[in-house]
């Protein structure tokens, strides 16, 4: 009878089980296998290839393009976590004092640019600092005193592409940050309030403590997010000028896609996995300590 | 007028069109535990809050000792507040909940260490002061919110229900250690309530609000002999008063003489000096506790309900007219559940009040 129904009870709930397992076995685990064991051949894009083991890591070790990759995968890093955090909390603090429709109205403006794909993202840019027509080239002549071709110009290049990105995604930080703030009870505002704490130590004492998970979680996104840069740089300057923008899913993509070596494409692929995974575990530990103290 | 009492002058407070303290004039002198009481949306925590300086003041004045602090900031108006969520910092130790106020004064550390030593000694709280709030039990939050409060040494202390997210036997508890806290501390309190019976127990003086008005002040018993409209009559004693609506058949040496609406054959004898017109409809209040079971004639009341409270028990049920009726039975066990009782109301406990409601004296 009791073993009846657990018979009963495994079988619903394989059967609830088995889609994900298919898909996730089918789609995420076997390409990633695959991926690893490429990694250790000489294999072309399409085909077998011979096992030459740690060659492909040997070979990448002394691979100055891609110390020039990494390089500038973290100083895009650089350039968009810490500034976008920062930009979304202000932002979310000055929505937060706004009320109802108005508020959502406002919300909504920024959260805008997020559902607009990379390619929109890309040509809307690339045509505001169009070199000789941009709407932006007046701006930057009356700063810089000469209109500047950002996309080719070695040391605009990345942190453009880091404002295109902020203005990208930031508006879903926003939202983290938002939902953060709404779960602080106003009461402990007002408490701070008759206990004397000025607007800045409300943020100091109050809201930033309280807040901090949130942002530890936004800044973990963000390096995650950040260090997969691909897409602004393939669509708005292709790695160029000379490779000041050139990030490691760009040499991988090159290896595999123009090169046609997908051994050597998947150690790239492995050694940014890894790099993902060690800093952002690392980092997470870091900021929950830091909330913690 | 002397020390640090609270003064409200015609205050009011509009929430854009609608009128939540429509003029509100009161005095509390130093030392006093005030209580404002009344059902839910009267006003009394918006107007609690405009003396903590938590909602502004549309109009009037608001004075603690001999300071306006109409439009004072929170702060510096010498109060401090227990919220009924306790409103503790979640990241901060019992401690640094405690001293976060002096904190942001910037005390010397040794002061801050010996007042919130002292207020936790006064709470019993040495123990905890190394622990986060959530690993406290709701009655310790409670003690640390209060001790928030002590460390500040306020003129004037306001609970914003404090007690109301306690079980029941805490809370009796905890309304002990308010009333002995007050007597040893000797300042100012002013705490909201919508439990009538926290209100009676802890009050020196209550204030009945309702609709933005205060409906009665005065102490505890006053209200409770005395009060001035139906309104107060009702919300003030547990359970709650009776009322009938009743017709004057005539005039008493003393007063009138009452006759209920379906009940022809009882007259109730009414002590009232105002003289009214036989015939003139008016309600009768009479108080469980004041109905006695009799063998003579009375009110019939089929009892529906009973609630047995061990030393006594309250019957629940109606008249043949269909008025609900409670009254308080102490003593006898059995059950009366079902039964037809007969129940006379002691004289001279018996309220009179027009048909709006005001007493008729």
């Amino acid at each position: 009878m009791q073993n009846q129904r657990r018979r009963r009870e495994l079988r619903s709930a394989a059967m609830l089980v088995a889609p994900f397992l298919f898909v996730f076995t089918v789609f995420f685990f076997y390409p990633t296998l695959k991926v690893i064991t490429l990694s250790f051949t000489n294999a072309p894009l399409i085909g077998e290839g011979e096992w030459i083991g740690f060659d492909n890591y040997v070979k990448l070790l002394s691979d100055r393009l891609f110390y020039t990759s990494i390089w500038n995968n973290f100083y895009f890093v650089l350039l968009t976590v810490i500034p976008t955090t920062v930009i979304a909390l202000l932002i979310a603090l000055a929505v937060d004092h706004l009320k109802g429709r108005v508020q959502a109205l406002v919300l909504t403006l920024f959260f805008l640019p997020y559902v607009l794909p990379v390619s929109v993202v890309t040509l809307i840019w690339s045509w505001m600092l169009d070199f000789q027509f941009g709407i932006l080239q007046p701006m930057i002549e009356f700063f810089i005193g000469r209109p500047v071709a950002v996309f080719k110009d070695p040391h605009w290049v990345m942190p453009m592409i880091a404002v295109v990105t902020i203005w990208w995604t930031n508006g879903f930080n926003v939202l983290l940050f938002i939902a953060g703030l709404r779960n602080i009870s106003p009461d402990l505002y007002e408490a701070a309030a008759l206990d004397g704490a000025t607007n800045w130590q409300r943020f100091r004492r109050v809201t930033w403590p309280l807040l901090w998970p949130v942002t530890a979680l936004v800044l973990t996104l963000q390096m995650i997010l950040q260090l997969k840069l691909f897409d602004q740089v393939y669509l708005l300057s292709n790695g160029g000028p000379f490779n000041q923008s050139y990030v490691v899913l760009l040499q991988m993509y090159r290896e595999a896609f123009q090169l046609n070596h997908g051994g050597y494409a998947s150690a790239i692929a492995m050694v940014l996995f890894l790099t993902i995974v060690i800093v952002s575990v690392l980092q997470f530990q870091l900021l929950r300590m830091g909330g913690r103290k | 007028m002397e020390g640090t009492g609270v003064n409200l002058d015609a205050v009011t407070k509009t929430f854009g069109i609608v009128d939540v303290i429509r003029g509100v004039d009161m005095e509390i002198n130093k030392g006093e535990f005030a209580v404002f009481v009344g059902p839910s949306g009267c006003g009394k925590s918006t107007l609690l809050r405009m003396i903590a300086g938590l909602e502004e003041t549309t109009s009037g004045k608001i004075r603690i000792g001999e300071r306006d602090v109409t439009n004072e900031d929170p702060a510096k108006r010498g109060v401090a507040m227990v919220f009924q969520s306790y409103a503790l910092y979640p990241h901060l130790t019992v401690f640094e909940n405690m001293a976060f106020s002096l904190r942001l004064a910037r005390r010397p550390k040794a002061e801050i260490m010996q007042k919130v030593h002292e207020a936790a000694e006064i709470l019993k709280l040495t123990e905890q002061l190394e622990k986060k709030p959530s690993e406290l039990s709701g009655g310790q939050r409670q003690r640390v919110a209060i001790g928030r409060a002590i460390v500040r040494a306020p003129d004037v202390f306001l609970f914003d229900e404090p007690l109301s997210n306690l079980d029941a036997e805490l809370r009796v508890q905890m309304r002990l250690e308010l009333a002995r806290l007050h007597k040893a501390l000797g300042v100012t309190m002013i705490y909201v309530t919508h439990d009538q019976v926290e209100a009676m127990t802890l009050a020196d003086k209550i204030f009945v609000l309702q609709g933005g008005y205060v409906q009665q002040w005065g102490e505890p018993l006053e209200l409770y002999e005395d009060p001035s409209n139906r309104f107060v009559a009702g919300f003030i004693g547990s359970p709650s008063m009776n009322f009938f609506n009743a017709t004057i058949a005539g005039h008493t040496a003393d007063g009138i003489s009452a006759r209920l609406d379906g009940q022809p054959d009882l007259g109730l004898e009414v002590r009232l000096s105002q003289a009214l017109e036989v015939g003139a409809e008016i309600v009768v209040g009479i108080r469980p506790e004041h109905l006695a079971l009799t063998d003579g004639p009375g009110l019939r009341v089929t009892v529906d309900v009973a609630e047995e409270l061990g030393g006594m028990s309250y019957q629940h049920g109606t008249l043949e007219g269909g008025d609900a009726v409670i009254f308080q039975q102490s003593g006898a066990r059995h059950g009366l559940r079902g039964t037809v009782q007969t129940v006379v109301p002691e004289p001279g406990n018996i309220f009179a009040f027009d048909r709006e409601g005001d007493r008729l004296r």
